[in-house]
């Protein structure tokens, strides 16, 4: 059950992948004091995800595999991936971003070497863990999530919010 | 192009699959790794190797008999030994542990440990390896007051390129050493046997010739959570004692404390029950008092109980009082490490305000019954390490390293002085 579950969602992965077009080197805004904000104002209204990863995290590339196949299934999906890496490693950051080549998703990484006085903006009751999602639903609801998200509660997520039957 | 990205998102997939427990993961081992050999790991490599060579802010620090602070910090490659007889003020010529450069661990929940007893210094570190989060468990000592350090020696007996990583260290009035660490030995195996394994294992090794030699490795637990310090004491009867964050179930990361005795069976210290499939970086404390009472703090971050937790066992671990939620929880309470001075008992933890990061501090005179008020004990304004506790001649103090300000030494207060 298990194994089938595995083959039809690589299966899903190939097919969408063929007509997607190949996609310049992404951009990586960095992410400095009021960018949080930044990020949220400019969505008011509607319906995001927001994730949080580092390249030491194992969890969290796991996370991004399913990310690369959610903005496909979901070309409405609105994804924000923010590195708590250092401006440092902006090198392998965006090498990383690369393969797992998120479509339109934008994508920052942490620039301010303070990074508690960063993660205060974001969210008080955040200590870092990773990975760590932030679901901002159109209504204004939002969730906080830390650790490997669960496909199919993404999913319904996504369904509920972009109205998919 | 788009086929090899996928084979590399297949690859990420692959060694986190092998690496950290991937109990919620509807994978296959086998399946996986067949498509990650396609791809080469420069690029992991590479990253891991990078993350090595950045500086470490990690200082630890013990004080011998006659109160003369000895401080372990890495600089380079090197572990670099030096005194001081004035709290930190001034100090001696650092001396180089490891002769031969190495990868030391010394971010975050990683730190060189420094002891000292009837003059001998022991050493013990986790060295970094080529591969992402792999290391080795390795152990120096100095005969001569610091002068010279011996060879540093691999201590886990496994010698694969895996984890072996989180080293704590503890030496009793027998002049026995205990080192243990997380070891990720049984997810090596099971996954070589296709099969799955919950997080990874707690070992330790005994010395009892005062480091010259090491008593094979044994396990101390299954299904211990992957990236969190542990903590150790000794008991009053010189055996010492682990405090380890642990996966239950599935994915539950709570406490768990086990006797070194190898007779006790870990027990489950904590019950926030936080279910989280990913990595805290956020490990317990645990301090011993002279009449055998355990005291530990811990963090979770559990939906219904959040932030730093103390309690104490009066029968050696079997039991504890019911957990005391500490912290302001506005502020990010974090790192919280303990220390008892008889029935004198120190918290102190980490707090984050939008601009500072303090230390904050409290006090109990009752064994962990009732608490001061917390105060603030110190702050910067950028990077520091983690907050330590220690004592020598009946005074507690605060060991505390930043970036701005450098090490400093901050005597605990009582309330009758």
């Amino acid at each position: 059950m298990r194994r089938f579950g595995f083959f039809a969602g690589l299966c899903l992965t190939v097919l969408s992948l063929a007509p997607a077009p190949t996609l310049a080197a992404q951009e990586i805004k960095p992410f400095v004091r009021g960018s949080y904000q930044q990020i949220v104002s400019a969505r008011q209204g509607k319906p995001f995800i927001i994730n949080f990863w580092s390249l030491s995290c194992g969890y969290c590339k796991v996370e991004l595999s399913m990310f690369r196949e959610l903005v496909r299934k979901y070309p409405q999906l609105d994804l924000v991936v923010i590195s708590t890496d250092t401006y440092e490693e902006m090198e392998s950051v965006s090498g990383t971003l690369e393969m797992f080549s998120l479509g339109k998703s934008e994508t920052w990484l942490f620039a301010d070497s303070n990074t508690d006085r960063l993660r205060f903006e974001i969210d008080k009751r955040w200590y870092g863990e990773l990975p760590r999602t932030y679901f901002f639903g159109a209504d204004g609801k939002t969730n906080a999530f830390s650790g490997k998200l669960e496909q199919k509660d993404v999913e319904q997520w996504i369904m509920e919010q972009y109205g998919f039957r | 192009m788009d086929i090899n990205n996928l084979a590399i998102a297949l690859f990420f997939t692959a060694v986190t699959a092998a690496g950290p427990a991937l109990a919620a993961d509807h994978t296959d081992h086998g399946k996986q790794d067949a498509a990650a050999s396609s791809a080469a790991p420069v690029d992991r490599e590479a990253l891991w190797k990078k993350s090595l060579a950045k500086p470490s802010l990690a200082v630890t620090v013990d004080f011998d008999e006659n109160g003369r602070l000895w401080l372990a910090a890495i600089s380079g490659q090197h572990i670099y030994v030096s005194y001081s007889d004035d709290h930190g003020i001034t100090r001696s010529a650092p001396v180089k542990v490891n002769a031969e450069p190495e990868n030391i661990l010394g971010d975050g929940e990683n730190r060189p440990k420094i002891i000292v007893r009837e003059g001998v210094i022991y050493i013990s570190y986790t060295q970094g390896l080529a591969k992402p989060m792999t290391g080795h468990i390795r152990f120096s000592r100095s005969l001569d007051g610091g002068k010279t350090f011996s060879q540093p020696v691999t201590v886990n007996d496994n010698l694969e390129i895996i984890s072996h990583r989180f080293d704590v260290m503890g030496v009793n009035n027998r002049g026995q050493i205990f080192i243990a660490w997380l070891d990720k030995r049984d997810l090596s195996a099971a996954a070589k046997k296709g099969e799955k394994y919950a997080g990874l294992g707690l070992y330790y090794a005994v010395s009892d010739d005062e480091g010259k030699s090491f008593h094979p490795n044994i396990k101390a637990a299954d299904h211990a959570c992957e990236c969190c310090r542990v903590a150790m004491a000794m008991d009053t009867d010189g055996y010492p004692v682990a405090v380890w964050r642990h996966v239950y179930d599935t994915n539950i990361r709570d406490h768990a404390l086990v006797r070194l005795d190898g007779k006790m069976v870990p027990v489950r210290l904590s019950h926030e029950n936080w279910n989280v499939a990913g990595c805290p970086h956020h490990g317990p404390s645990l301090s011993i008092a002279a009449d055998g009472v355990y005291h530990a703090t811990w963090f979770s971050n559990a939906p219904e109980r959040q932030g730093l937790f103390y309690a104490y066992s009066a029968d050696r671990g079997r039991t504890f009082s019911a957990p005391l939620n500490f912290g302001n929880p506005e502020a990010q309470p974090a790192h919280p490490y303990v220390l008892s001075l008889g029935s004198r008992v120190y918290l102190v933890w980490k707090e984050f305000d939008g601009e500072n990061t303090g230390i904050f501090g409290m006090r109990s005179g009752d064994g962990g019954k009732s608490w001061s008020v917390p105060e603030k004990l110190a702050d910067t304004s950028d990077m520091s390490d983690w907050p330590l506790l220690i004592g020598t001649n009946n005074q507690a103090y605060l060991s505390w390293n930043t970036k701005n300000e450098g090490y400093r030494l901050i005597e605990m207060d009582d309330e009758n002085k």
